[in-house]
């Protein structure tokens, strides 16, 4: 039963991950502009030259044929060579791994604490003006772009009260107005499911039952309801993965880091197109996966969702 | 190679006297990319020039001060009188970091790299221009054959991008070596941890620099260079002391610097082409001359210079940059700011506003230009205020900024009516990139059979005073045609520490030669 389960989930992983790189080669094909041209032009070639480097790179054959060659290598596990760097991609993207790690790391981190005492506070004070101000707050990150929270961040934080670095990395200093703008974004969504969660949670019997048996409020929420708050937030991280890494690739902008973001910007504009296939390939693999295990997971927890999806 | 004697040593110590640096003395250096591929044969970037111009030597080196081509690792070398064959002798008892030996197996090797097209070199291969196959003569004399006489070759051949490698090393590491770089310069290519730093660490072997070095080894134990990608960064790390020299520090920035007793500014005016704005003189209206000449008239390149460059760019009268070899100063009489100039030859081109729109118009035509602009090198800003300039004249802009490849795409196809662009080199061949008529940069739609047959004459032309005259006749045809409005000459703004002494930069202005720069302690 779980074999099947899995085995369907992941044919659909296949899917999206096919369909995230066919878009990104639409994406690169409509892009004006064309690559060898601009990789060579300022270097005195002549326009034989370039038409020898265009038809090198594959960028002669018809859209389909260069489509499929660009899905055959991908099959293979070959992710190429930057026609900007004439590095391997696969390794390029190594490198830029871990500062956007960090940053997704300390941004669920910032999510999800700021998600839980938000959404907490608004149920445990529900109907009150606390409700409604934490309410909001969770609303404005939902609905706040990071490249203008970002900014309003700077504004604030380093140009006004000058405490923290507006832009770079280096030490966790540099890190904490990024992890805060991206964590603000996600901690909308964990908010308000947090807030239904414990608010349905606080009317169970065996929350009454804890209260009836004398046990402090403190102590019925940190062990009773925080703990079934917690599901709800971190399936939304999971949900929102994807959130998390376009965010990041604003966030890097906005705050001028190195990272993923960063690195698929360039290839965008240069038209480098080994490079984002590897980024968007890579990007959609680690959202399949990061669903597919959180999906797995509460399967395997709850047979009712089995059923559900079977 | 054998450690140099003692007493030498102290020699040297005492001949440099008190700018010796301190022994294990290391600066930090500001880049302002962070290129991911950095081999000089496969990358174009000029970043990556800046650390690697001490990692390899040059067959020949190009000196700064009198532009003469002074020995590298030739010796001496010879052109033929066709100027088809160069033969190099080299220098004996040169050896790479590996310590493999430098030969002239190891120049076939190279230039067989570089021109493979499996290498897919950007830059290297076509600054060879007609290059056409090499001989090994004897172990330390080779022989380059040129399909065609190519003046700028010797200047090619003094850049970093033909810089001689290990050939043990390229072929251990494959492409690995992108991240390994062994050539036999003063320093040594330590590590590069991409986007975050690069470090060179002093070669205590070097003993073959050319004579435009002013030491034998360098005097810096370590050189870290370090990333700036955003412009605002720049002077801050500089003055926090994260970085002892900075690259392209904002023009708004260097007044603050250059009143600090800490910090200087060194300027150094980069040669080539001029920051200048393409008309497209195959689109109407600009085919008509006087409507070029009065944008020409019409616009105030000092204000340009006061108030986006600070005044610390020259502002420019023609296509070449004043520091490049073969510059006409006659060029500076031709467009002097004349609005009233400009608004007579608008009129008797049969533009004026009728409608009272503030646009001049002619046969219900608004006369309205379009502006492409790439988003760097201030063109933004620069467009902004020609945008401003020309209104008052009743010339109307629609600007749109645009990505390099899509600038190339639309330029190509004449579909602007303006663009600027600038490029740096110090060989004015650089010209028949943009005015040649079959140039892939010939923005401004020119075919002018007299001009190609200057450039060309030029570019095969071994008699530098030959040269000269051409490009003069050129740079003047240019003006006469107005086929661009030259705005400023390249400057490369560098901060420096006042600790740091000795930063020269080599003949294209950008890349420092770090063998000579010294620390001061404190």
């Amino acid at each position: 039963m779980i074999a099947r389960y899995a085995g369907r989930r992941l044919a659909q992983a296949v899917f999206v991950l096919w369909l995230a790189a066919t878009l990104a080669f639409v994406a690169m094909q409509l892009t004006p502009g064309d690559p060898a041209q601009a990789l060579l032009a300022a270097s005195g070639a002549t326009p034989e030259e370039v038409a020898e480097r265009r038809a090198q790179l594959g960028l002669d054959d018809p859209p389909l044929v260069q489509y499929a060659r660009y899905l055959l290598d991908l099959v293979q596990g070959d992710l190429g060579k930057s026609w900007l760097h004439g590095r391997a991609v696969g390794q390029m993207i190594l490198e830029q791994l871990p500062p956007t790690a960090e940053l997704a790391i300390a941004a669920t981190a910032v999510g999800v604490l700021l998600g839980l005492a938000l959404g907490v506070l608004a149920a445990l004070r529900r109907g009150t003006w606390l409700d409604t101000v934490a309410t909001m707050v969770a609303v404005l990150g939902l609905s706040t772009p990071t490249y203008w929270s970002g900014i309003l961040a700077i504004l604030l934080f380093s140009l006004r009260l000058g405490r923290l670095p507006a832009t770079g990395e280096g030490d966790l200093r540099h890190l904490v107005l990024p992890a805060l703008v991206l964590g603000f974004a996600l901690s909308g969504s964990i908010a308000r499911l947090v807030r239904a969660r414990v608010v349905e949670v606080m009317g169970e019997p065996f929350v009454l039952a804890a209260r009836a048996r004398g046990l402090s409020s403190s102590r019925v929420i940190l062990v009773h309801v925080l703990r079934s708050a917690l599901a709800p937030a971190l399936a939304v991280v999971a949900l929102q993965f994807g959130f998390l890494l376009g965010g990041a690739v604003v966030t890097e902008s906005v705050f001028a880091r190195r990272g993923l973001g960063k690195l698929a910007l360039e290839a965008i504009t240069w038209r480098d197109l080994p490079v984002v296939r590897g980024v968007v390939v890579l990007g959609a693999l680690a959202y399949v996966l990061v669903n597919l295990a959180a999906d797995l997971a509460q399967a395997w927890l709850d047979p009712r969702l089995r059923e559900g999806v079977s | 190679m054998k450690r140099p004697l003692p007493f030498l040593a102290l020699l040297s110590v005492l001949l440099i006297g008190c700018s010796a640096s301190p022994s294990g003395a290391r600066i930090v250096y500001g880049l302002t990319l962070a290129p991911s591929g950095i081999d000089p044969h496969v990358n174009a970037s000029s970043e990556l020039g800046i650390p690697l111009t001490s990692v390899y030597d040059t067959l020949v080196y190009q000196d700064p001060e009198t532009g003469d081509f002074v020995p590298g690792l030739a010796e001496r070398w010879e052109v033929s009188d066709d100027g088809l064959a160069y033969t190099f002798y080299l220098r004996r008892g040169v050896t790479f970091h590996d310590g493999t030996s430098f030969n002239a197996e190891a120049v076939r090797f190279n230039l067989a790299r570089i021109t493979s097209p499996d290498l897919a070199s950007q830059k290297a291969r076509f600054m060879l221009g007609p290059y056409e196959r090499m001989e090994v003569v004897d172990e330390y004399t080779v022989r380059i054959h040129l399909s065609e006489p190519f003046a700028p070759f010797l200047d090619a051949l003094s850049q970093v991008y033909l810089g001689m490698a290990s050939p043990t090393a390229v072929e251990q590491w494959g492409d690995a070596y992108q991240l390994i770089q062994v050539g036999t310069g003063p320093f040594i290519f330590a590590e590069y941890v991409p986007g975050d730093h690069l470090l060179l660490r002093r070669n205590p072997d070097y003993a073959w620099g050319p004579p435009a070095y002013q030491h034998e080894t360098a005097q810096l134990e370590e050189v870290e260079f370090r990333f700036f990608t955003d412009p605002a960064t720049r002077s801050p790390a500089l003055e926090t002391g994260e970085a002892d020299v900075m690259g392209e520090v904002p023009p708004q920035d260097s007044a603050r610097l250059e009143g600090s007793a800490d910090f200087r500014v060194e300027a150094v005016p980069i040669p080539g082409v001029s920051l200048m704005v393409f008309m497209n003189t195959a689109r109407p209206p600009l085919d008509d001359i006087r409507v070029r000449q009065a944008l020409l008239y019409g616009t105030d390149r000092q204000a340009i210079i006061s108030t986006v460059f600070r005044d610390t760019s020259p502002v420019a009268y023609g296509p070449l940059a004043a520091v490049t070899f073969g510059y006409e100063p006659a060029v500076q009489e031709t467009y002097p700011y004349d609005p009233v100039q400009a608004a007579a030859l608008l009129d008797e081109a049969g533009w004026s506003d009728t409608d009272d729109d503030g646009i001049r118009d002619q046969d219900g035509e608004s006369l309205a230009l379009e502006l492409y602009l790439m988003g760097w090198g201030y063109m933004p800003e620069v467009g902004q205020l020609l945008a401003a300039q020309w209104a008052e004249l009743g010339v109307g802009v629609e600007a749109r900024v645009v990505s390099y490849p899509e600038a190339l795409e639309v330029a190509g196809e004449g579909r602007h009516h303006l663009i600027p662009f600038n490029l740096s080199g110090s060989d004015p061949d650089i010209l028949r990139k943009f005015f040649h008529s079959q140039a892939g940069f010939n923005w401004a739609r020119v075919d002018d059979a007299e001009m190609d047959a200057w450039l060309e004459t030029a570019a095969g032309a071994s008699e530098r005073s030959k040269r000269a005259g051409l490009y003069s006749q050129v740079q003047l045809r240019v003006m006469d045609q107005a086929l661009v409005i030259p705005i400023r000459d390249y400057v490369n703004l560098n901060g420096v520490s006042n600790r740091v002494q000795g930063l020269r930069f080599d003949a294209q202005g950008w890349f420092p030669w770090l063998i000579d720069v010294t620390l001061e302690t404190r």
